[in-house]
């Protein structure tokens, strides 16, 4: 199909290795590196499919190399009535390769049998071999030489069926024709053969160095009205050496031109051109060209006669490797080959070096005149044995992954705020009286905690620590205070700590939770003294659902698997804290809290106090009558009770969560999470 | 084009570990079972060379031809023996036995018979029967003379191994080892002295194989102890010695050729090489990654092969290290994930390897590689609860992977996690960007991408048996230190406590359809805000998908009570529903086209149609007979262009099922005739190799011996000229028949043009040398194939023949004597 690119001048260049796409389903890719060895790579999965040196590989190294149209392999059998066993046909596998060497001998290797089929030398070229081509339909190989001689091979018997001289100087290049009749070469000029009798049919010039690559661009002629005798206006391409022009040349039924018609331009010498035929006179014809610079240019373009101007490239496709930092710069990596698949729409790139190409199949959908990829391909060296041999690939598992486990923010949907039109009816007129008194009463603590700075510099004072920290978000702080064991410090801690900072020590806690499970423990102590202290406080926050989501989340996947008898003892301890810190709170009075918004506050806060506590006894304290009762009789029933309350509790989560879920409007209340604990 | 009537294919092949697979003589081949089909496999490439075919029935057994090692035999179920040129692919003798053939022993020392295990009256009683080749030149023999050698064996051919010489031959089943001596026809029966025992009752034997030079069989058992037997022609002073490291079943025992080694292997995926039949002299070729299920050694000694349950062959060299892997399609477990299509590679992606996934390249029908998700220690062992890879999913144009894995050992315990894989560009792979510990808290039903056109964040859907659906956001997590993005729950769904069992999304992304048990839920995905539901009350979802293209406003569902129902979304109501028993329904993604598989008693229907229209485009009854489980529209490179309405559908995708057994199947609409004649076009290229330096130094000897002997022998031998080179007969051939002149005209030229002049001869010479050589090969492995004389020159044979005739035989033989005979000496002198 496509013309490999002959390796002429530098050896060190990766560009211009003779390589070819096998035909049809471009399965493999088969490159004779300036080492002598030939690879096959399979390109759907850039694995090297196997590797030959030739006995001969360093005198004659291989100049170029060309597949041969295909063998049918698997074949299917009839269908029998009984049985459906019957296998698809995986259509037509390339086998044979080409390869000519620099002594003048042609090398048959077959890629499924993985070794030498056959060896073409005798009467053959007595120098360099510069290009192959098999003929598509009989099995003949076309062998050009610097011999000055082309050489029709019957591969079938290994022998030269036809010799002869095909220019003064030496022949680089052959075409055959689509309808294999014709045979174009390159040598001074460009001649069209006739096949059967040898004898020249046509000359073009125009080339003033030598041709590198031929190719037909078209198998219909661009007007159909007039019989076609299989060559007449018929498109066929050129590239050449040290060339940045492609000429395209129209084989005319009278012989007077004999100029390019057009020409594409691209930055360097092609060393590997694929085109995609256009079956009908609409399609354009799509043409890869890799240069030895190492990017492709890719045209597009419906070849109807002349056009003067040369014609530059639709889009241009540069690889390079990533730039780390400003340490290294990214580097072009140098493309070896581009092949069109079988629909026309992606390309297959080779990249890299020829020692371990890279195969990618790139998508061409995009219009932009110019795709550079950036490519790792760093760890290519390596040598990749192992995979080879058991087929396995694995994918990259680093520790940049981000890791959701139960209860960590993202593992379940976040706690939104609740969107204002949700909750319009009921709790209007609630909600914007509070909300200003909110706003106002956390403007006034926030003066309450300057002032108390201002007047008592503790220092070493824990609610004062505590305050400052969370305020500064200074985590040596901080930690001084929450890594404390002190069960009873905590409480006072808390018990005197300022309003205001209830939420961002709540938030802090979170934090903490989320991490290490031994940390985690302490913060147990300090959010339960929390919640149970700053109850009342909390459940008066209208955006507490938001808030504190995370934490209700966290504390629901981790107490999961002993969730009734955390309800149980949640709901003891509440009682009895609240039970002894009334008590308590009779005769203690917090001094800092300056009745600055008394007259405002109180109002709503006893409100919405009543409110809760109503709602408290309706839910709870029948249900923990109810538990304390069930608690008597556990001796007796333990496992039918527990399993029918824990499916009632889970009914009352569920019913809980997704009545806040879909309607968003429910607060959290505070029992649910204290109960929790 | 002509087209034909719609006809079930396999795909993948069949398995190639049912038997032992058999290397070639000089190991460049390996043969093996698959299906009706033997394979020839390359050892060098792993390429499949040829695909002998002409069995009605599942090959059960293959064997070289001891007399001709360029022949091979093999044996069906459908009775027949077929004898095969594997160099060419060529059938060469069909023996047809009669009875349903199970295994083929062919030891050399058998001349014109083989054996064979058949089954006889009862279906499980097996036989092992000596059947007699007849002699004949016809391509169908009848071979009826089957004498009884051995009754009640086990059908495995692992379970009977020919003797030093074919002096015996020893077969075991349960807990006895038999051993039957041909010369003096008699049978020898050892038990194991424990094998009563309760306490021992796990040493059942497993496989038996015999040492080719000594009196020795070596038998593995199924407690993983291998023993090995001596002195067993005599009653009472047999021996036998043990060797035990596999902890499990022995499966497979091989001798090496010389006998100095014996290879075991079983489900610990080692092979074990017992180096002189001593328990200290051990070797180990580890992490073969499946259950070891045939072992088998190539007659030259260089390579091993181990065929495993996974569906592939290693070939194995000699100093234990393995050199090449013919895979098929893994077929060792059920497939959880179902099937998909890597949009990237356009590769079949399902379940492979334990913990794998596998692409697998259905353009070339070879598998890609597997992908490793679980990326733990897969350890070999009975009983074991592993981690199963449940599903998996492609979003965004293959950007994005989604897999979940799960291991359950009791109820209560799940273990779940959700891994979300990126395709890197830069490194060409895919790397780890999110894992979900516990998704959900229950089994994961469905999973599903929003596969959009537009740019918008990634989503994904999971669906779960706790009767919640989550939906997941791609999310910048970028912090101080890095850019990155990770995914996050955004929204949880629920109706009413029931269990999600399927999602989709509509083609443009815009709804999702969320099936509760009997109830489809259908959300906006926008805000994520409950749209409708339907409900038929026919039973629980299990199969959801939407119309594509002009029929996206369709939701199809298909019940367990066998109710396929079409609701139209712009209506909310029920289009339609019909009564059908679908089992997989698989929308066309470049069509309009739905795809359903039914079930009834008799086999599995296929029926495609377009939700809009009342009349299905195809009906295909009785697809296969098996259930189908799986099946997946693959679009295709080049569409097709079939005109005719029935096949349309199959014009710009193709659909590929999987049924329980595990076998691949699609549809081709090509005449078998249309695929088979391609070959006669098949690109025949002989091969010459000349080039070996030994050949330069001989060669050049050679051709002055065969001067000699031409000068000696009186110039008898004629050298041929080549007929294309003389113009006489070219002319002859190439002119029209109607402006030639008369024969008799004609006639002395062409005579003339055939003798030979002096000059061409000399020229000719090694050209003619070749030949010679060819004709010499041919001879050599044609040996019996009478019937295929490669019909080389048409015009040549007739007087290559005469001039051959000429020379009488004891002539001949005296030539190659003195072809033989070193006359090195006289050019030193």
């Amino acid at each position: 199909m496509a013309a490999g690119g002959r390796s002429s001048g530098d050896p060190l260049s990766p560009a211009g290795v003779p390589c070819a796409f096998s035909p049809q389903s471009q399965a493999l890719f088969a490159l004779a590196s300036t080492d002598g060895h030939l690879r096959v790579w399979e390109t759907a999965n850039n694995r090297l499919h196997q590797e030959y040196v030739p006995s001969a590989h360093l005198s004659g190294t291989c100049t170029c190399l060309a597949w041969a149209p295909g063998r049918l392999q698997a074949k299917e059998s009839h269908q029998r009535k009984k049985r459906k066993s019957e296998a698809i046909g995986t259509g037509d596998q390339a086998d044979l390769l080409a390869l000519g060497t620099a002594v003048g001998s042609i090398l048959l290797y077959s890629t499924v049998k993985g070794e030498l089929h056959s060896k073409l030398i005798s009467g053959g070229h007595d120098n360099k071999v510069n290009c192959i081509q098999w003929h598509q339909d009989n099995g003949c190989l076309y062998s050009c030489s610097d011999d000055k001689h082309i050489v029709e091979w019957n591969t079938q018997t290994c022998k030269v069926k036809c010799k002869w001289k095909g220019d003064n100087s030496s022949v680089s290049s052959l075409c055959i024709s689509p309808n294999g009749k014709m045979l174009l070469s390159a040598g001074r000029t460009i001649k069209l053969w006739v096949l059967e009798t040898k004898e020249i049919y046509r000359h073009f010039t125009g080339h003033a160095t030598p041709v590198s690559s031929l190719m037909f661009t078209t198998i219909r002629p661009p007007n159909e009205s007039q019989p076609f005798d299989g060559i007449t206006g018929l498109y066929f391409l050129s590239g050449a050496v040290h060339d940045r022009l492609l000429n395209v040349w129209q084989v005319r039924s009278e012989n007077k031109e004999k100029n390019a018609v057009m020409s594409f331009t691209v930055t360097d010498e092609p060393v590997y051109i694929d085109l995609t035929l256009s079956e009908n006179k609409e399609e354009p014809v799509k043409l890869a060209v890799v240069c030895r610079d190492g990017q492709v240019h890719l045209f597009e373009h419906i070849l109807n006669g002349y056009c003067k101007k040369p014609l530059t490239s639709n889009c241009t496709i540069q690889i390079a490797t990533p730039g780390k930092g400003k340490k290294s710069t990214p580097k072009p990596i140098p493309i070896l080959a581009a092949g069109f698949c079988s629909d026309k729409m992606s390309l297959l790139l080779v990249y890299g070096n020829w020692f371990q190409p890279t195969i990618e199949r790139v998508a061409l959908n995009s219009k932009e005149p110019h795709m550079c990829l950036v490519r790792d391909i760093s760890n290519c060296w390596m040598p990749k044995v192992e995979t080879a041999v058991t087929k396995v690939r694995t994918p990259v598992m680093n520790s940049e992954a981000k890791i959701l486990v139960p209860g960590i923010p993202g593992h379940r949907a976040a706690i939104k705020p609740a969107f204002p039109q949700t909750e319009e009816l009921e709790s209007k007129r609630k909600l914007g009286e509070n909300e200003v008194s909110i706003e106002e009463r956390l403007g006034a603590m926030d003066i309450d905690a300057k002032k108390e700075k201002a007047t008592r510099p503790q220092t070493n004072s824990f609610p004062v620590l505590l305050a400052q920290g969370l305020e500064s978000n200074d985590f040596e702080m901080l930690n001084k205070v929450l890594q404390t064991k002190n069960l009873n410090l905590i409480k006072k801690t808390v018990l005197r700590m300022p309003l205001h900072a209830v939420i961002p020590l709540l938030q802090e806690l979170t934090k903490r939770l989320q991490g290490h499970p031994n940390s985690a423990v302490l913060m147990v102590q300090w959010l339960k003294c929390v919640l149970t202290v700053h109850a009342s406080y909390l459940s008066t926050l209208p955006d507490l659902v938001p808030q504190l989501g995370t934490l209700y989340q966290l504390m629901e996947s981790r107490v999961k698997t002993f969730q009734k008898l955390s309800h149980l003892h949640g709901k003891l301890i509440l009682l009895i804290t609240q039970v002894s810190a009334s008590e308590k709170t009779k005769g203690a009075t917090c001094p800092e809290q300056k009745a600055k918004l008394v007259y405002e506050e109180e109002s709503s806060e006893e409100e919405s106090d009543d409110e809760l506590a109503d709602k408290d006894s309706d839910d709870n304290w029948d249900e923990d009558e109810e538990e304390e009762e069930s608690e008597k009789d556990e001796d007796v029933d333990e496992e039918e009770d527990e399993d029918a309350e824990e499916k009632d509790e889970n009914g009352e989560d569920r019913d809980v969560t997704s009545e806040k879920e879909l309607n968003g409007d429910s607060d959290l209340d505070p029992e649910n999470e204290s109960e929790e604990e | 084009m002509m087209e034909d009537t719609l006809r079930v294919v396999h795909c993948g092949g069949s398995e190639l570990n049912f038997r032992r697979a058999v290397f070639s003589a000089d190991s460049k081949f390996i043969f093996c079972v698959s299906g009706d089909f033997v394979k020839v496999y390359s050892t060098a490439t792993e390429e499949c060379v040829h695909m002998l075919h002409g069995h009605r029935n599942l090959v059960t057994g293959i064997q070289l031809n001891p007399n001709n090692h360029l022949q091979l035999y093999s044996c069906s179920v459908d009775g027949t023996i077929k004898l095969w040129d594997y160099l060419d692919g060529i059938l060469i003798k069909t023996f047809v036995v009669g009875h349903k053939l199970h295994a083929l022993f062919t030891p050399a020392s058998a001349e014109d018979s083989v054996f064979a295990t058949i089954t006889k009256e009862k279906p499980d009683v097996f036989q092992l029967v000596s059947v007699k080749l007849p002699k004949s030149s016809n391509q169908e023999i009848e071979a009826k003379e089957v004498s009884f050698v051995l009754d009640y064996i086990n059908e495995s051919p692992k379970c009977i191994a020919f003797g030093n010489k074919g002096e015996y031959v020893a077969a075991v089943r349960d807990f006895y080892l038999s051993v039957y001596f041909f010369k003096k026809k008699t049978t020898s029966r050892f038990t194991l002295s424990s094998s009563r025992n309760k306490k021992h009752s796990k040493n059942n034997f497993t496989c038996v194989a015999c040492h080719p030079k000594e009196d020795c069989i070596a038998s593995g058992h199924k407690d993983g102890k291998i023993r090995l037997w001596r002195n067993f022609d005599d009653d009472k002073k047999y021996t036998y010695t043990c060797l035990h490291w596999h902890h499990d079943m022995v499966m497979d025992l091989a001798f090496s050729v010389t006998g100095n080694s014996l290879l075991s292997g079983g489900r610990e995926s080692v092979l074990v090489e017992w180096r002189d039949a001593t328990e200290k002299n051990k070797e180990f070729l580890p992490r073969l990654g499946a259950t070891i299920e045939h072992i088998s050694v190539s007659p030259a000694g260089d390579l091993f092969c181990t065929s495993h349950s996974d569906n592939k062959i290693i070939v194995i060299h000699r100093n234990l290290e393995a050199s090449a892997v013919i895979q098929g399609l893994v077929k060792d477990r059920s497939i959880f994930t179902g099937m998909m299509i890597d949009p990237r590679t356009k590769a079949l992606v399902l379940n492979g390897k334990p913990g794998h996934l596998q692409f697998y390249s259905l353009q070339n029908d070879k598998q890609l590689y597997n992908l490793d998700i679980i990326q733990q220690e897969y350890i070999n062992d009975y009983g074991l609860i592993q981690i199963e890879l449940t599903k998996a999913a492609f979003g965004c144009q293959g950007n994005w992977l989604a897999t979940v894995e799960q291991r359950q050992e009791k109820e209560t315990e799940l273990e779940l996690q959700m891994k979300l894989w990126t395709y890197n560009k830069k490194t060409q792979g895919f790397v780890l960007n999110t894992r979900v510990n516990m998704p959900h808290e229950d089994h994961i039903t469905a999973l599903c991408f929003r596969n959009a056109e537009k740019s918008e964040t990634p989503t994904l859907v999971t669906a779960s048996k706790d009767g919640h659906f989550k939906v997941w956001i791609l999310t910048d997590d970028s912090d101080i230190y890095k850019k990155a993005v990770g995914w996050t729950c955004d929204f949880v769904g629920n109706y009413h406590k029931y269990q999600a069992t399927n999602c989709c999304f509509s083609e443009d992304g815009s709804v999702l359809a969320v099936s509760f048990e009997e109830i489809v839920t259908i959300w906006d995905s926008e805000t994520w805000e409950l749209k409708c539901t339907f409900c038929q009350r026919a039973g629980k979802i299990r199969h959801l998908c939407f119309g594509r293209l002009t029929c996206s406003k369709y939701l199809l569902g298909a019940t367990e009570k066998d109710i396929l129902c079409c609701w139209n979304l712009l209506s909310c109501a029920l289009e339609w529903s019909t009564k059908l028993n679908v089992r997989v329904m698989e929308p066309d993604p470049s069509s309009e086209n739905i795809a359903a598989i039914s079930q009834s008693t008799v086999g599995s229907d296929l029926f495609v149609f377009k939700p809009s229209e009342p009349r299905p485009l195809c009906i295909q009854k009785n697809i296969t007979r098996e259930e189908v489980h799986w099946g997946v529209f693959v679009p295709r490179d080049v569409p097709e262009s079939f005109t005719s309405e029935a096949y349309q559908w199959l014009n710009r995708s193709q659909f590929y099922f999987l049924t329980k057994s595990q076998s691949l199947l699609t549809f081709s609409t090509k005449s078998p005739e249309e695929k088979l004649t391609p070959t006669s076009k098949q690109l025949l290229a002989e091969e010459s190799l000349p080039t070996t330096p030994f050949y330069f130094i001989l060669g050049k000897h050679r051709q002055q011996q065969d001067e000699k002997l031409n000068e000696t022998s009186g110039n008898e031998l004629v050298q041929l000229p080549l007929t294309e080179n003389i113009p006489e007969i070219n002319e002859l051939l190439h002119t029209p028949a109607h402006v030639l002149p008369s024969a008799s005209f004609l006639c002395s030229m062409f005579i003339n043009s055939l003798l030979l002049s002096k000059e061409t001869k000399s020229t000719k010479e090694i050209s003619d040398d070749v030949v010679m050589e060819e004709e010499k090969e041919s001879v050599d492995s044609d040996e019996e194939n009478d019937f295929i004389e490669e019909v080389q020159d048409t015009k040549n044979t007739d007087l290559e023949e005469d001039i051959i005739h000429q020379l009488s035989k004891s002539e001949e033989k005296e030539l190659r004597k003195l072809r033989k005979v070193d006359y090195s000496w006289i050019t030193a002198l």
